[in-house]
């Protein structure tokens, strides 16, 4: 990591008083007789690091097309950066940037020669291209690569300069749909960083993912199933909120077997694979302790299961929401 | 403005780099067109020239030798066999040894003599047309000849003078084309099959994958308007369908001795407006085709097939069924092949092919439109 030369444009400054960097109201998409976005609300505060989260087909990346104004909402509002952006798409569009799981880098083409796309595409002068290709080549630690075919490059590599490219015109807010898709997870922590120091240079950052663990390290989460927001707040909030229940892990070999058996407990309300033990939600008031669990399941004939209480992490959390929604 | 310009120069720059890192793609639109080029002129002919041909004279008299002379001495024939049986056709056609065959019956001479009208059967293998439809005029023409030489022969011996006879001549000449060869017809034709391919098939590949890349979505949220794309997109290839259609104007010129009679305006306001229908047609099949498989397959199917087979290039249009002529006025081939032709051999202008000019214009702007609109619609989905 590097830090950014002082002569080149930062990003506007947080401004507690300036409007959200995102606001939805009602927002509204629909596909024939599917209703993908279903009425959301949503505000972002501006210089964070804002986690939407979803199960696949959940309207994410339907909602990050409004936003963005390449698809037009059925009904409601959306202001982005002050902008309405469904009447005034082109208003909002250099001040955003964006980047999907797909990296949209042309393999065929160099290092230098996709940044040079991407600021002909936003029509950067030169002098400006200059300053921010040296700070983005530093950024993604592609220093002395520039000339390397894109195609020749690991994923982790590529997906840093797809974040460069996405930032090559300095946005003041930037859209992740699912970035770190199909990375190893060093990549992923390390790319986790370089959205760390964006967020700290007053970028606002909007990103989905279906890693629950991704969640944690974001400022506020807002969670979509069906098309609607089952939760949001900051990851805290949501778990004080939206859980009153408490969390047995159960560590087996036998994880199969003990899944069915769990589901089937009565006094069991929810039993999902969590990592590689299993997670069983029981109710607070229920007299189920661990050592009551671990007998049952010995009695029950399954090798001697290890059992022990943990705080709710942000997957049980949605986990149960998700089953409460279904 | 000068920001479109920017953009528009960065797609442009962007799209000759794929070309330059991609020999295929170079291959397919430098270096193929030559290969066609040269491919069809020299071994796809239909020049007719030295049919063989069966002679069978069964009258042996010195006036039908001195017919067959006639075939003898002809370019266009060369007498490989002399048969004495109905039955030697049958061999020599079946074997393919001959596709021409001149039979004389008994009495030739004697019915010439005695003033009677004498019959020569010509009979033509129709298993190649082209051939059989030459050689049949060949002979009607030298028949005539023969004729007129027979009546001239005895106008001489009747002491008659014919000047003062009015009679009728027929001269069959054939224009634009005197020696009626195949590569004067064939070149300017296959100039249009090249750019329909490499216009068609090239402009439906790379808008298909630039979706599967995910650049397009990443330009939709950018600043660059959709014009300033298909502008950015398509100038590349019509710089390069020009540069093919220079190529083969000056190699067909070069090697085949190919006249360019008319206006090069002409010849370029056609490639123009024949490059953007092909251009229209090529983002058509983009904004419809899932994957770059079916492009590539949908793409052969509507530029390569129709400018082969149905723009007169390789088949007279008037001579196909009327199903396919129909059909082939729903394709932009069948108009350039005849601006082609008629720029090359016949030196035809702008003002003389105006039905034609006008046929592209209208399906250049008919599939440019409904190609932007789909795209449009696409994207917003």
């Amino acid at each position: 990591m590097t830090d950014r030369p002082d002569d080149v444009p930062r990003p506007p400054e947080k401004d507690a008083g300036a409007e959200p960097a995102i606001s939805l109201r009602g927002l509204t998409k629909t596909f024939g007789d599917f209703t993908a976005v279903d009425g959301i609300d949503l505000d972002v505060p501006r210089g964070q690091i804002f986690g939407f989260l979803g199960p696949n087909g959940s309207g994410k990346t339907t909602t990050i097309r409004m936003l963005t104004g390449t698809l037009r909402p059925r009904a409601g509002t959306a202001r982005v950066l002050g902008v309405d952006v469904v009447r005034h798409p082109d208003r909002v569009k250099r001040r955003i940037g964006y980047m999907s799981q797909k990296f949209a880098l042309f393999e065929d083409m160099t290092v230098d020669e996709n940044l040079r796309f991407y600021a002909g595409v936003y029509d950067l002068p030169a002098e400006r291209f200059a300053a921010q290709r040296e700070y983005v080549l530093r950024m993604a630690d592609l220093v002395g690569r520039e000339d390397e075919l894109t195609r020749n490059l690991s994923v982790g590599w590529r997906q840093r300069l797809a974040l460069g490219a996405a930032t090559i015109h300095s946005p003041e807010l930037l859209f992740l749909d699912e970035p770190t898709s199909g990375v190893d997870p060093v990549a992923r922590r390390q790319f986790w960083d370089l959205l760390y120091d964006l967020a700290s240079r007053g970028v606002t950052l909007f990103v989905t993912t279906h890693y629950m663990d991704e969640a944690a390290h974001c400022n506020r989460l807002a969670f979509i199933y069906r098309g609607r927001i089952i939760a949001d707040g900051s990851p805290s909030e949501i778990r004080s909120e939206h859980m009153d229940q408490r969390i047995l892990d159960i560590s087996t070999p036998d994880v199969d077997a003990v899944l069915p058996w769990l589901e089937a407990a009565d006094d069991v309300q929810e039993a999902y694979l969590s990592g590689a033990s299993l997670h069983a939600v029981v109710a607070a008031d229920s007299p189920l302790t661990p050592a009551a669990l671990t007998g049952r399941l010995a009695a029950a004939g399954f090798a001697r299961p290890d059992v022990v209480e943990v705080p709710a992490t942000i997957e049980d959390v949605f986990v149960n929401l998700v089953a409460r929604h279904r | 403005m000068s920001g479109a310009l920017v953009r528009m120069g960065a797609i442009v720059r962007k799209e000759f780099r794929h070309l330059g890192r991609d020999p295929r793609m170079l291959l397919a639109v430098v270096i193929t067109p030559v290969i066609q080029l040269l491919l069809f002129a020299y071994a796809i002919s239909f020049d007719v020239e030295n049919v063989p041909t069966i002679v069978i004279d069964l009258d042996r008299t010195p006036t039908s030798r001195s017919y067959l002379e006639k075939y003898e001495a002809s370019p266009f024939f060369e007498v490989v066999e002399h048969g004495s049986t109905l039955a030697d056709v049958d061999d020599a056609f079946d074997h393919n040894t001959a596709r021409v065959a001149v039979v004389i019956s008994a009495g030739f001479a004697r019915t010439l003599d005695g003033g009677g009208q004498a019959q020569v059967a010509v009979l033509v293998d129709g298993s190649e047309p082209t051939a059989a439809k030459v050689a049949q005029t060949y002979s009607v023409a030298l028949n005539q000849l023969y004729t007129q030489q027979l009546t001239r022969a005895w106008a001489d011996a009747q002491g008659l003078d014919l000047s003062s006879l009015g009679m009728l001549e027929p001269r069959v000449r054939t224009w634009y084309n005197p020696e009626r060869r195949s590569s004067d017809f064939l070149i300017p034709g296959l100039m249009v099959v090249i750019i329909a391919i490499v216009t068609v098939q090239q402009t439906a590949v790379t808008l298909v994958r630039e979706r599967d890349l995910g650049t397009q979505e990443q330009l939709e949220v950018s600043p660059m308007r959709r014009i300033e794309l298909m502008v950015g997109k398509l100038l590349p290839w019509t710089l390069i369908a020009f540069l093919d259609v220079v190529m083969i104007t000056l190699l067909g010129r070069a090697l085949f001795g190919i006249p360019l009679r008319g206006q090069p305006v002409a010849l370029a306001l056609g490639a123009a407006l024949f490059v953007f229908a092909s251009l229209g047609m090529g983002l058509l099949i983009s904004a419809i085709a899932p994957s770059m498989d079916t492009a590539n397959i949908i793409a052969l199917l509507i530029a390569f097939l129709p400018s082969f087979l149905l723009s007169g290039f390789a088949f007279d249009l008037a001579q196909v069924p009327i199903v396919l002529q129909w059909l082939a006025y729903a394709f932009p081939a069948q108009y350039m092949v005849t601006i082609s032709r008629a720029v090359f051999l016949k030196g035809a202008g702008v003002a003389d092919l105006w039905p034609e000019f006008a046929a592209l214009a209208a399906y250049a702007a008919v599939m440019l439109g409904i190609s932007s609109l789909l795209y449009g619609r696409r994207s917003s989905r």
